[in-house]
């Protein structure tokens, strides 16, 4: 279970994301400095609480982000920064390298067209040589990779039931052939048992596809048992990177410790009538805390932890980092 | 045995649905809460879990059977449901949704007990239901208006509102599913603390099997507009013996114990409610062919099973289960 020995150059490498968004009161700092590599065929979780960045980090990746927003750092995909791509080379890395499935199954669908027509579109656009035909032939067998009958391809989304309209977003997301997939809340207004059905699929694409996939949700259970690796996101940072069984039963951080406990163990009777929580709430990414941004809610701080900010530092467990300063004292006694 | 509190005895509600057909919503359910319990009632959406609950606020009428409030049958006057409403109240999903946005907090809490015209110091029964619910100093958050206040912070005010007339039963339907999940932990132990404070007691209506271990006594589970199985949450989450129920719970990630049993299709259609079992054209039991090993499979497609008490269970677990291959 342990992380997998790592190629030479991975997937995708993430270097110092900041990015800031623009409001008529100033910049609001989003994501403060995120950095992670993930190798092909990998599958990241990445977990925390609503406003903590994670979904503006997934936009920032394939430059999703509303215009003014200002983004900093690096995001090379196979080695090319995306950030500075030409507009022509972003479009078609967008769906033939890349690609995002956002939550709200919904609502992203047009309803006035055929699921087979709006499936069309990304592959013909981003490949001029495919005909009518070959097209019609390759949404059959996406919408067979994500279990749905080709014939749905003449539906119109309200034919679909949820979880049938985000298995098409699914299918969509495939239609060039990415190599990563980045899965916004994916399965966030589903049902558990479509739930479980949805995350069945991706776990089954990412084994016969070699897919590597960026899963995002503020479900940690569900990563956990989804995804071989799990980063926790505080105020705009990775706070807690490692093996998922590591990160979320034995963690390293005091906040992914509470978030963790906020996920009982049904038949454990430690989380019997006993509801576990954390107090405060998530700070206002202008006004973020002095030292760890964490301290003003953890139930562990300590007088140092209002003035010194600490960055991700090894557990000493293979690949587990976290950024505590319990965890440096550990490193260093 | 305890008294109920509220009961309902063979309630079926239904809605047209399309092209004339009659949507079975709640199909013939047989519920008791009793005074001071966290009774879950579990279901997929479209269930009929909601539809049950706003049966029991008096929002839907029953077609047949009834819903009994300390033994009296409900009225629906106006005047009628307005007294019961004062002993039975609600708490919705979505805290934003349920507050009025040019309401301060206090306006918010204060207007059931002028609904209700209860006579006495308003401001200190407002002051007293806000401090319960965990926001102090309350007077802080009186003149607040609900956008300034956080989402798990909104639904605190919504429960204080509810909390304010000093209800009998609280109906909470999915509390904290727009939550994140750092704030669930304090809404639920906020639920369980008026329980022990107050005597209040809890219908929650959730999908959530994580959230009955954390909170309820006792645990019903709803498909297709009846309860399949109902027992104490111990008993119920440890052996689970309906294989709907067994489905539910393996599927939750942290079961490990468990085989992930993935049923096909979703839930089905209450405007088509199969014959015999409900469960049956989902049944693992009978697609693995297991029922028909037993030589039960008729019964299965063709006689609808009712809840009876299982074998083995627990000494007052009052565990019970609606399936012909279940003991």
């Amino acid at each position: 279970m342990s992380a997998a020995p790592q190629p030479a150059a991975p997937l995708l490498s993430v270097r110092d994301l900041h990015v800031t968004y623009r409001s008529q009161t100033g910049g609001v700092p989003a994501v403060r400095g995120v950095s992670f590599d993930l190798a092909a065929g990998e599958t990241l979780g990445l977990a925390g609480e609503s406003g903590c960045g994670k979904s503006t980090m997934a936009g920032a990746l394939l430059r999703l982000l509303p215009r003014g927003t200002t983004v900093t750092g690096q995001v090379l995909l196979a080695g090319e920064d995306v950030l500075t791509m030409k507009p022509g080379r972003l479009r078609a890395v967008r769906w033939t390298e890349a690609s995002i499935v956002f939550q709200g199954a919904l609502h992203t669908l047009n309803p006035v067209h055929r699921i087979g027509r709006q499936m069309a579109e990304p592959i013909q656009v981003h490949d001029a040589a495919i005909g009518a035909r070959e097209a019609r032939r390759r949404i059959e067998e996406l919408l067979e990779v994500v279990g749905l009958p080709a014939r749905r391809a003449d539906d119109y989304p309200h034919q679909l039931s949820g979880g049938q309209r985000q298995r098409v977003l699914i299918a969509l997301a495939l239609a060039c052939n990415p190599r990563l997939l980045i899965a916004d809340e994916p399965t966030t207004a589903l049902d558990v048992m479509v739930q479980a059905q949805v995350l069945q699929l991706l776990e089954d694409l990412q084994k016969e596809l070699g897919l590597a996939v960026i899963f995002i949700t503020h479900d940690l259970s569900t990563l956990s048992s989804a995804c071989r690796r799990l980063a926790i996101m505080y105020a705009g940072r990775i706070v807690e990177d490692g093996p998922s069984r590591e990160v979320f039963r034995e963690a390293a951080h005091p906040y992914t410790e509470a978030l963790s406990a906020a996920f009982p163990i049904i038949g454990d009777p430690r989380f019997r009538m006993q509801p576990s929580g954390l107090g405060g709430d998530p700070p206002d990414p202008r006004q973020v805390p002095s030292g760890c941004p964490f301290h003003p809610r953890c139930p562990v701080a300590e007088p140092r932890c209002t003035t010194t900010d600490v960055e991700l530092w090894p557990t000493g467990r293979p690949g587990h980092a976290a950024a505590c300063v319990r965890v440096l004292d550990r490193g260093q006694s | 045995m305890t008294e109920a509190l509220l009961e309902t005895r063979d309630v079926h509600v239904s809605f047209p649905g399309r092209k004339g057909t009659v949507a079975r919503a709640v199909d013939g359910v047989d519920l008791e809460v009793r005074a001071g319990e966290v009774l879950a009632l579990v279901g997929e959406s479209g269930c009929g879990k909601t539809t049950l609950a706003r049966t029991i606020l008096g929002l839907e009428r029953p077609v047949r059977g009834e819903v009994r409030f300390r033994g009296a049958p409900l009225a629906y006057d106006n005047a009628s449901l307005r007294r019961y409403r004062r002993q039975v109240q609600m708490v919705f999903q979505d805290p934003s949704g349920s507050l009025n946005p040019r309401q301060t907090i206090y306006e918010a809490v204060a207007e059931g007990l002028r609904i209700q015209k209860v006579e006495g110091d308003e401001a200190a029964r407002v002051a007293d239901a806000l401090a319960r619910a965990g926001l102090r100093p309350a007077e802080r958050f009186m003149p607040l208006y609900p956008y300034e206040v956080s989402g798990g912070q909104r639904q605190r005010v919504v429960i204080a509102g509810a909390m304010v007339l000093q209800p009998e039963l609280l109906v909470a339907d999915e509390p904290v599913s727009s939550l994140d999940a750092s704030v669930r932990g304090e809404i639920l132990q906020l639920m369980l603390r008026l329980v022990q404070d107050t005597g209040v007691a809890i219908l929650v209506v959730t999908h959530d099997l994580g959230l009955a271990w954390n909170i309820a006594d006792r645990v019903a589970v709803m498909y297709l507009g009846r309860i399949v199985e109902q027992g104490t949450t111990e008993e119920l989450l440890d052996d689970p013996r309906h294989p709907y129920t067994r489905a539910l719970l393996s599927v939750v990630p942290e079961i490990e114990r468990m085989t992930p049993q993935i049923l096909q299709g979703e839930a089905p259609d209450p405007t088509r409610i199969p014959s015999g079992c409900r469960f049956h054209p989902r049944c693992p039991l009978v697609s693995s062919g297991e029922t028909e090993r037993l030589g039960i499979e008729a019964r299965c497609v063709g006689d609808d099973p009712i809840l009876h008490g299982v074998a083995d269970a627990a000494a007052g677990s009052g565990h019970v289960a609606a399936c012909h291959a279940v003991g």
